[in-house]
Formats: structure tokens, sequence, C-alpha cells
């Protein structure tokens, strides 16, 4: 019972410890989507609502 | 739910931008204080009227030069006051991107994000000027082309090379626009024995200020304090005795620029002569410092439409996209 016990306990280690040690790894694509995603928010088409809420603004302040 | 902020806490003013809303405050950096008792008596504008006029009980002081903070305990109470203006109260802790210059220290950057948090804000994250500048100017950093942002703002001037959403290459120098009006009272007394205030050298560089000469010029009167016998005295000033007092200050912002030019590669130099480069900040509004700008650097340099919202709105933006921009916070790089 407690061999039993004990192998359970060493195969849930095991396990646990593989599944660590693959979600640490940076995946490969990570690095492209993150910089993806930095420079469509630099776009223009990105930008505009801010733009275009300071130019109603200033319109409003005449 | 506090929305989230972003802060151009400059020398000369202050800007706030809320998430959602656009900019809600735009003042003076200035803080009046009762000497004797520490209240804070006025901020911003109401404060900015003070300088130089208190009695002796009150001072109005601006709590950054250069960009940095001079004032710790100072610096923190007017950030509470800005972020009580704008509606953050105890129970809503707004996250805060603060615009800083790119030079300041490593102990600068951890006291204005200490102030920014103890003041209320549940993260504060910094972003550099120049970065800000560039979105705000709405210039297409996303694309792999040389934009070229050129920032004078009251205590530091910085010039930034950018593409595809980072810093190539950067010069920063703590000179601005304040070292103008001082450069001013300084000529004033030198060479004409009177003892002028700030506000009164600002007004006369606003009036007759400019870094080259100009088609239409007038000269300006001016009253200060006689040296000599302590009484009220009137002078005229001409531009070209301004130009001359101002010539270091402008001489050294722009050789800061030619020093960015000679550092950025030259597959994005190329890019500067089709595209130009864009002046933002209260400094850019000197008159003649584009063309002498353009005339020292053989680069055309163009005016952004927001020169004094430029480095807010671009904040902004970081805290409209904050987890797509996050990368560019100064922490995010280390």
């Amino acid at each position: 019972m407690i061999a039993v016990l004990i192998i359970t306990l060493v195969v849930v280690l095991i396990g646990a410890a593989g599944y660590l040690v693959v979600r640490s790894r940076p995946r490969q694509d990570s690095g492209m989507s993150s910089f993806r995603r930095h420079i469509d928010a630099l776009s223009p088409e990105a930008r505009r609502e801010v733009q275009d809420r300071n130019k109603r603004q200033r319109e409003d302040e005449g | 739910m506090a929305r989230d902020l972003a802060i151009d806490l400059g020398t000369a003013n202050t800007l706030v931008y809320m998430k959602g809303k656009g900019i809600v405050l735009n003042e003076p950096s200035v803080i009046a204080l009762n000497r004797q008792t520490g209240e804070v008596l006025a901020t911003g504008r109401e404060a900015w009227q003070m300088i130089g006029r208190t009695p002796g009980y009150i001072v109005a002081v601006r709590p950054l030069r250069g960009g940095a903070i001079t004032d710790f305990e100072i610096t923190e109470r007017m950030i509470r006051l800005l972020l009580q203006r704008v509606g953050v109260s105890r129970f809503t802790r707004p996250k805060v991107v603060i615009c800083v210059p790119s030079a300041i220290t490593e102990v600068e950057r951890r006291a204005v994000t200490d102030a920014a948090r103890r003041a209320g804000a549940a993260d504060a994250q910094l972003i550099e000027q120049p970065m800000a500048a560039a979105i705000g100017a709405d210039l297409p950093i996303d694309e792999p082309v040389g934009n070229m942002v050129i920032d004078i703002g009251g205590g530091t001037s910085e010039t930034a090379v950018i593409s595809l959403g980072g810093i190539v290459a950067l010069e920063a120098v703590r000179v601005g626009s304040f070292d103008i009006d001082a450069a001013i009272q300084s000529y004033v007394r030198r060479e004409h024995g009177i003892a002028v205030g700030e506000r009164t050298a600002e007004e006369v560089k606003v009036a007759i200020g400019s870094a080259a000469p100009m088609e239409e010029e007038n000269q300006a009167e001016v009253r200060g304090r006689d040296l000599m016998t302590g009484l009220p005295k009137t002078v005229v000033l001409t531009p070209e005795e301004i130009r001359l007092a101002i010539d270091d200050v402008v001489s050294s912002i722009v050789s800061s620029v030619v020093r960015c030019l000679a550092k950025a590669p030259p597959e994005l130099a190329q890019d500067f002569l089709v595209r130009g480069m864009y002046l933002v900040g209260g400094g850019g509004l000197l008159r003649g410092l584009a063309d002498r700008i353009e005339r020292e650097t053989q680069v055309p340099v163009k005016m952004s439409n927001v020169p004094l919202e430029a480095v807010v709105l671009g904040a902004g933006h970081c805290i409209e996209h904050y987890d797509a921009l996050k990368t560019m916070f100064m922490g995010a790089r280390r």
C-alpha cells in the first residue's frame, strides 16, 4: 500500500516538474507576437483615437 | 474605480491625461506653501502668479529642476493634490504613466515613482519624454524609417532618433527654456544694472526673444530694480541684445541635436533629409530656433501641431494600450 502511494507521489512530482519545465521554456512565437502587438499599438490607426479626442477638446475650448 | 492616468511632470508645466477622457489638467508645476506651518496655499496657475510676489512667510516654488525632483516632499504633495483634483481618492488608486527626461539618474527615477506611489498611484511606470513626444506628435514610429524628434522643455532638451517603436539614438542636455530666462535675467543685470524677476525675463523672451534674426523685430521696455539706487527703473531691450544674451544656451541645444544626428545609423540618417526633424515642447516655440537648427544641420525642421501637448498625448496613448506598450516603460527594459 505504502509502495503504491510512494510510486503515485513520485509520478505526480515528475509530471509536475515536467509541466513546469515545459511552461518555463519561452515559446518560439512569444517574442514575435509581443513585438507585433507593440508595433500594431503604435500604428496611426491605433493612435487615431487619442489624436481625435485631443482635436475635439481643442475645438471645444475654441 | 479610478481611471488610469498619464502625467507629463515637466519642470515648467504639468499635464494630466485620463484614460478614455483626454487631457484633464494643464497647469504650471508650481506650489505655494506657508513657510511656517508647511501648509499648501495654492498649486498650479494660482501659485505661479505668486512667484516673486509673496510676503516672507509664503514661498512659491517649482519642485522640479532639469526634469528632476529637487524637493521630494513637496513634489509628493504636489502630485497628491494633482491626483485629488482629477478625482483620485484614497479608495481609487489608478495606474500612472509618468514622462521623465531620459537623462535622469536611477535615483531620480526612483524618486519620481516613489512620489507617485505615495501620492496614491497603485502602480507608477516611467516613459522617456522624447519617446512619448514622438507618439504624441503622430510620427510614423511603427515603420522602419528614421524619425527624429527634438523636445525642448523647461529644464531639459532631448533629441531622439526613433524607428520601429524604439529609440535608436538619444542625446540629452540639462538645458531648457528656464536657462534662456536665466540668461536674460543675468544679461539685464550685467549690462543694464537692473534686477528683473523670473516672470519678467520670460515675458521678454516671449515678446522679443529669438534664436536667429527675424524679418519683423520690435524692442521691449523692461521694468526692474536699479541695483545701484534700489529704485524702479525702465530700460529698452533690443532683439539683438537678447539673441546675444541667450546664444550660449541656444548653441548648447543646437550642438546636442548635431551630436544626436552624428550618432544615428547611416541608413536612418538619409531619412531625415526627406522627412525632416520634428520640434516639440514649449522651448521649441522660441522664434527662429527651427531656422537656426535647420541652418546648422542642413536638415529640414518642422514644428509639431501639438508642441505643448505631444508628450502627455504620447503617454496617454501608452495608458490606453497599456499591455501592448508596457515594454516601452523604462523599468521594463532594465
